[in-house]
């Protein structure tokens, strides 16, 4: 006879259900597709936005291919067209326009660029010999003097130095580095602005959030949780500011403290707080009757403790929720002043700024001044809002009905 | 409430740093100047018995003198309100039919591919920033294709002879102006379609939500036992019952519509109120923008208790 001892089993063959723990947490993460249905797909499409917009912010230095404020190049460029013009000495030219440029057309010749100016790509990509000059007018000499046979020149200088220099003349224009989105009223880049506007746009945003959620969440919880008076003048104050136009207040609040970053931060801010208030104030009133927190009373639990402990983490997921929605609301009230022209000083690379040179020149047909800041408010605003949306049905299925 | 508000704004507008007579009468003023615009303003009395001055003018509804301009502000506000109002009116009802008929076709599509796809677009339409919405109806419909104007409430040289209202549409059909009517329509249009696009973002998702609640009534399921056709049971039974609420919600609406009205009147040139606090705020026209504040603020209130009052009407049911 053999009696079955718990050694007898082979290690590992014994039933127990998968756990968490047993699979990755990338499984687990796409795992929750199934749990949660459309949901999932609606934080994560939003997250996945967010997470691009974030990168691009925090490597905007690296990425964007100019300074934001650099007059670099002839005002109104329409994207992808090229800034640079070729300049040769009348009747020698090697090239001729409508020449592709590619094959042996070059080849042999030599190229006069500016230092850190332009042509440096151009002439990589084409292997010819390239001079740099630190001048525009010593690169015009030296193509005067026959030294190169060839000069790169920005478009925008091409009708002055073709004017003051009669012996020259252009070739080919519309080629070289390309602006992607085209530049702007002033000849700046408007890729580059529109990479570091984001920075400002969630620097903004997202600060504001904090402060309003500092302010907003402490006030909400001492108020519904103290009650009596306090809460009454509380919530009348906090309740007269909400129900108030927010972006008037904002608009208000900007003009008088002035242009800067840290002050539209305060106006936003402000605007905010009541919202975080009655939230949290509503939560906490509700969760307050619950029988654990009478049963934490009458075990002498002191009131902080109550608070803190057994309030405060039930909070939390309104509130996770709310501080994403409300970004999204910051960063359009944000774009909003800005684009009314109040808030940030014009040297802060901005979208809604940019947003409202683009409009005084709409009727012109550069279009492209408004159409990418717009797109990105949209598209960031939205990433913020997919994500409170989709973590507000995941984390409180109570709550939203809807 | 309201007096909390009243003296919010008060403050909110003296406290911060800054010399109005200076903002006022441009720098080079001499001291005499400033002294004599203060003492005109008031600005040379103390500050409580500056409030309380304010605070009884408000009470008749008497907002003081422009500062730049020598007009009380409440004409000023006479003179923008109509166009707010025409403009607010108009998009309200681009938002309520979108916001409804969507709305209600999401709610009936429930956890389908239509529904979601809705809700995600309503999401989006949001987080669209109304200037920009705006900005590109304008570059499209009015730069592109020559179709609308893009900016103003008339053509230049067009004006109505007789106001009536303040609202040119409905002037137009009073004094039976064809061509003025068309004109002002034209006008309207587009800034309409901006605001009431934005809001209906947020309106589709009320709706829906109060649809859902209506359809999973047990009179809807009674009705459809009966064999009533699916359109008739949606947007006859269904959206009646969900009617009332989804009044009351455009009602509160109210604020957000004037918030948003400040930025689509910046971007097409309408002269409204939100035009005028845009424009106040450069002269640092302390007196009309405090006014002009207040009257937004009046406003919600009034509008809140309006359809407060009104919900009680509608729905017996409802007592407070």
């Amino acid at each position: 006879m053999t009696t079955t001892t718990p050694e007898a089993v082979p290690a590992g063959s014994e039933w127990r259900p998968l756990v968490d723990s047993d699979i990755g947490i990338m499984r687990r993460f796409f795992r929750g597709r199934r749990w949660y249905g459309a949901e999932w797909y609606i934080t994560v499409f939003g997250a996945l936005i967010l997470v691009t917009v974030l990168l691009t912010t925090l490597l905007a230095p690296i990425i964007a291919p100019h300074d934001p404020n650099e007059f670099i190049g002839a005002p109104f460029t329409a994207p992808g067209h090229g800034l640079q013009a070729l300049l040769v000495r009348k009747g020698e030219s090697p090239i001729r326009a409508g020449d592709d440029l590619a094959g042996d057309h070059l080849a042999g010749k030599a190229i006069g660029t500016q230092r850190n100016k332009n042509g440096a790509v151009w002439t990589k990509e084409k292997g010819i010999e390239r001079r740099r000059y630190n001048k525009q007018e010593e690169m015009i000499a030296a193509l005067e003097r026959g030294e190169v046979d060839i000069i790169f020149i920005g478009a925008e200088w091409l009708d002055g130095v073709l004017a003051a220099n009669p012996g020259l003349e252009m070739v080919q224009k519309g080629i070289g580095r390309r602006y992607w989105l085209g530049t702007n009223n002033l000849g700046q880049d408007a890729t580059s602005r529109l990479i570091w506007g984001a920075r400002t746009i969630l620097l903004v945003a997202v600060m504001s959030a904090l402060f309003s959620s500092l302010v907003g969440i402490p006030l909400g919880l001492t108020s519904a949780f103290v009650g009596g008076k306090l809460d009454k003048v509380l919530s009348l104050v906090l309740d007269s500011i909400y129900s108030f136009p927010g972006l008037l207040l904002a608009v208000a609040l900007a003009a008088m403290l002035g242009p800067s970053l840290i002050n539209v931060t305060i106006a936003i801010s402000v605007v905010y707080v009541p919202t975080f208030f009655r939230i949290v104030r509503g939560q906490v009133l509700s969760i307050k009757e619950n029988t654990y927190i009478e049963a934490a009373r009458s075990i002498g639990a002191r009131p902080h403790t109550i608070l803190f402990s057994y309030i405060f983490p039930n909070v939390m997921p309104s509130v996770v929720v709310l501080f994403s929605l409300n970004i999204a609301d910051a960063i359009l009230t944000s774009a909003g002043l800005t684009f009314i022209g109040l808030g940030l000083p014009p040297d802060i690379p901005d979208w809604g700024y940019d947003l409202n040179k683009g409009h005084q020149y709409v009727v012109a047909g550069h279009w492209w001044m408004i159409t990418f800041p717009g797109i990105m408010i949209t598209l960031v605003a939205a990433g913020f809002s997919l994500l409170g949306e989709g973590l507000s049905e995941i984390l409180n299925p109570r709550l939203v009905k809807s | 409430m309201l007096l909390i508000l009243v003296t919010l704004v008060f403050f909110i507008l003296r406290v911060i740093p800054g010399d109005p007579a200076l903002a006022v009468l441009r720098e080079g003023a001499s001291e005499e100047q400033l002294q004599s615009f203060r003492v005109a303003a008031g600005l040379d009395q103390p500050l409580h018995i500056q409030y309380l001055k304010f605070i009884g003018g408000v009470i008749r509804l008497d907002f003081g003198e422009s500062m730049t301009r020598n007009v009380p502000v409440i004409d000023e506000i006479k003179t923008f309100f109509p166009a707010t109002v025409e403009l607010a009116l108009a998009a309200m009802s681009v938002t309520a039919t979108v916001g409804i008929f969507f709305g209600a076709y999401a709610a009936y599509h429930r956890k389908k591919f239509s529904d979601y796809s809705i809700r995600v677009s309503s999401i989006i339409l949001y987080s669209i920033p109304i200037f920009w919405l705006g900005i590109m109806l304008q570059m499209v419909f009015g730069a592109q294709l020559g179709w609308l104007p893009v900016a103003g409430r008339l053509d230049a040289g067009n004006t109505p002879q007789t106001t009536i209202t303040g609202l040119y549409t409905i002037d137009a059909i009073l004094t039976l102006n064809k061509e003025l009517f068309i004109d002002a329509v034209r006008h309207l249009i587009l800034p309409a379609t901006t605001l009431g696009l934005v809001l209906a973002g947020i309106f589709i998702r009320l709706t829906r939500a109060n649809m859902l609640d209506v359809l999973q009534q047990d009179f809807i399921h009674a009705a459809r036992a009966r064999g009533l056709k699916e359109r008739v049971l949606v947007y006859q039974h269904g959206l009646r019952n969900a009617f009332i609420p989804i009044v009351t919600l455009l009602g509160l609406q109210v604020a957000l519509l004037l918030a948003g009205a400040i930025l689509t009147e910046t971007t097409f040139s309408w002269p409204g109120l939100g035009r005028l606090v845009v424009d106040r705020i450069y002269d640092r026209d302390y007196t009309t923008l405090q006014g002009t504040i207040l009257f937004f603020a009046l406003i919600v209130a009034s509008v809140s208790l309006i359809v407060d009052v009104l919900y009680g009407f509608l729905d017996p049911r409802i007592r407070y």
